[in-house]
């Protein structure tokens, strides 16, 4: 998935399988809190998960579906948790999927509360002597928790094989970032905490594979923790239900024109990397896959009450 | 009231029409903490997306009322909003706390229970610290577990915090009014699946110094058989109960206390000396539960008027789960409290 192809692909999946969920939400084939949706963001979790090897891991946000389609999780085993299936990741117990085996740990229900974590992930794989890496997603919201602040500063002190990955998509629910964060950016905090920082643009899935690569192979050599942002913008509501009643028609219209899959589809064609028939057999193959990962999901059984009670201690 | 229908987040449904004269529950503390803030200027607002999008639209229209200065979005840093909450209640404020899920609070509990609770105590009661921090709680909604939690029982745990959770558009009015008028840290816990629904009202609804004293347990149906004390939803369960038992000649008080800090111990003592039978019902984890509060209470204070071991109804210790079979495992409801009552008063 390293290829320019590859990370259009990525992109494109992520895309169509959190649409398939938001169209079953809207069917109301599955119900409770609505989808949280990376459409926008899609070239920030391609480029960066394609700066990684096996053995490293991800921590997600709310917003996991982007970063577990990178890494290659099984879509029909996403949308079974999405549907609340026993087939799900997660057996339908929560739909911030997880898959271990794939470095993927999802935690999405407290903003923030990934990044000591990985930090502590981080230093574990320190402690035991590999040369893998951490990487946590958060959001320009998140980068104003106290847990965000407290463990870059333990990253850097310990220097642990992290990199702090700030998703900025502009706003944190209806509140727009300018708002909420008074300096200029949030990678110019790195230099308080004595950390290397990158700004990216978000978009453009080569800077991030780019940014991060750096970044990694910083932590691998034991340099320690670096810290991204990546500028993106998110071109859908906070949740699929949110009808953005807080941002004007205007700048939704200019989000979708720096839509990152359009503009990366662009520059492959221009570049000579992707003809039209290429482009429409990855499209109908990406839906076909798609469908069947909806129609296993459909088909298969929810959980048996008695399952509740199951998986509480290892 | 149905049982757990996870629509949560989708449009409402038309009013229906004997219920158009009724308020809801969201609407009766949007219109408690209006008529608060127009009262005394002390009274403001934190809390996140409050003025932009309020999250289930409790907040709504106070900010083009109030403005930005009372009516303050905040970023998503909880210790700090909880900790300049004590500030501002400190320096003679009213601060008023919003989070959009309740289980949120374990980010900025020290805030709270250190901070806010212990203040007055520990210097010797020079200080006041006047806040209220709303917490929309409670499962149902297959909104995943740390969005579905009823955390009460932690806070009654700590001393120095009051804890109210309004079960109809009266009492969501009037113990609103009660908190904010409070000069003590009050958490108002106010359960998703009941915003949007409505109640009938006195005429003293619409009496802006119309408040409900904390420590008053309402009976919300008088009966001789048994008494089922439950708060939030499942006072409506235990209603939807009761009905459904009195067919079969079981006859179920149901007592409210509306707060558990200060608890009402008088009411519910005296109801079950009278009945006998105890059954405690909530969604709250049994384990050193709200539920063995009640139970340990009555035991100790009416024990010879017993005639059956008290019972109580509750997450029996897992997680609130996402897929909706495995949620309805977890969570009391009308149908299990039934049966609960059943195996009690049948010898
Ligand atoms: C501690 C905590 N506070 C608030 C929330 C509610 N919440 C869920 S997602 C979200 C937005 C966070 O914004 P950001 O970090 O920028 O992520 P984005 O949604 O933009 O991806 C908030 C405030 C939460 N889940 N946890
Ligand atoms: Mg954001």
């Amino acid at each position: 998935m390293r290829t320019e192809i590859g990370l259009l692909r990525t992109m494109l999946l992520i895309r169509r399988l959190e649409a398939a969920w938001a169209e079953a939400y809207a069917r109301d084939e599955i119900g409770g809190i609505p989808p949280a949706l990376s459409t926008g963001q899609e070239a920030v979790s391609a480029g960066a998960c394609a700066a990684l090897e096996p053995g490293d891991v991800v921590f997600t946000t709310h917003r996991g579906q982007a970063p577990q389609v990178a890494r290659g999780l099984d879509p029909t085993r996403i949308m079974a948790e999405l549907y609340g299936r026993r087939t799900g990741y997660n057996k339908g117990k929560s739909y911030h999927v997880t898959d271990v085996s794939r470095g993927v740990i999802g935690m999405g229900g407290i903003v923030a509360a990934q990044v000591p974590v990985a930090a502590g992930m981080a230093l574990a794989q320190k402690l035991r002597g590999t040369d893998r890496v951490s990487l946590v997603f958060f959001g320009d919201g998140a980068a104003n928790e106290g847990a965000v602040h407290e463990s870059a500063n333990l990253a850097a002190m310990w220097t642990l094989p992290l990199i702090l990955l700030c998703e900025n998509n502009g706003y944190c629910i209806s509140q727009p970032v300018a708002v909420a964060v008074k300096a200029a950016s949030i990678a110019d905090r790195a230099a308080a905490y004595g950390l290397p920082g990158a700004l990216v643009d978000g978009n453009d899935p080569l800077a991030v594979r780019d940014a991060v690569a750096a970044a990694v192979a910083r932590a691998r050599a034991g340099g320690g923790t670096t810290l991204v942002e990546a500028r993106t913008v998110r071109l859908g509501g906070h949740l699929a239900h949110d009808p953005q009643h807080y941002r004007s028609r205007e700048e939704i219209a200019a989000a979708w024109e720096a839509c990152p899959i359009k503009r990366f589809r662009a520059r492959l064609a221009a570049a000579g990397l992707l003809t039209e028939e290429a482009s429409a057999r990855m499209e109908a193959e990406i839906e076909a896959e798609i469908a069947a990962a909806v129609e296993f999901a459909r088909q298969s059984p929810v959980p048996e009450p008695r399952e509740a009670f199951e998986d509480l201690w290892a | 009231m149905s049982r757990f229908d996870r629509k949560l987040f989708r449009p409402g449904g038309a009013v229906k029409p004997e219920e158009r004269e009724w308020p809801s529950i969201r609407g009766a503390i949007n219109e408690a903490m209006r008529e608060e803030m127009r009262r005394d200027p002390t009274v403001f607002q934190m809390g996140e997306d409050i003025a932009g999008a309020p999250p289930f639209g409790v907040t709504t229209g106070l900010a083009a009322e109030f403005g930005l200065e009372r009516v303050r979005d905040t970023p998503c840093s909880e210790v700090a909003v909880v900790g300049a909450a004590v500030g501002a209640a400190l320096g003679g404020m009213r601060p008023i706390v919003e989070f959009q899920f309740g289980d949120f609070l374990s980010v900025a509990i020290d805030q709270l229970t250190h901070q806010a609770a212990l203040l007055r105590y520990l210097t010797g009661g020079q200080v006041r610290v006047p806040l209220v921090i709303r917490l929309p709680c409670g499962g149902g909604q297959g909104t995943g577990a740390q969005h579905a939690q009823s955390l009460y029982s932690w806070f009654a745990h700590a001393p120095g915090i009051k804890v109210a959770l309004p079960a109809t558009s009266l009492d969501a009015k009037g113990l609103m009014k009660a908190a904010i008028r409070d000069d003590n840290p009050v958490l108002f816990f106010e359960h998703k699946a009941l915003y949007r629904t409505r109640w009938p009202v006195p005429p003293e609804f619409q009496d802006p110094d119309h408040v409900i004293p904390f420590g008053r347990a309402a009976i919300r149906r008088a009966g001789d058989d048994l008494t089922v004390v439950a708060t939030l939803t499942m006072v409506h369960h235990a209603l939807a109960a009761a009905e459904a038992l009195a067919a079969e000649g079981i006859s179920v008080e149901v007592v409210d206390p509306r707060t558990l800090v200060p608890l009402d111990r008088e009411t519910i003592v005296g109801s079950v000396r009278k009945t006998g039978r105890l059954l405690a019902v909530d969604e709250a984890y049994l384990t050193c539960g709200i539920q063995g509060e009640i139970l340990a209470l009555v035991t100790e204070r009416a024990f010879g008027a017993l005639k059956a071991p008290p019972r109580r109804l509750g997450n029996p210790g897992v997680p609130v789960p996402f897929a909706p079979p495995l949620e309805d495992a977890v969570l009391p409801d009308a149908g299990r409290i039934a049966a609960a009552i059943r195996a009690m008063v049948t010898p």
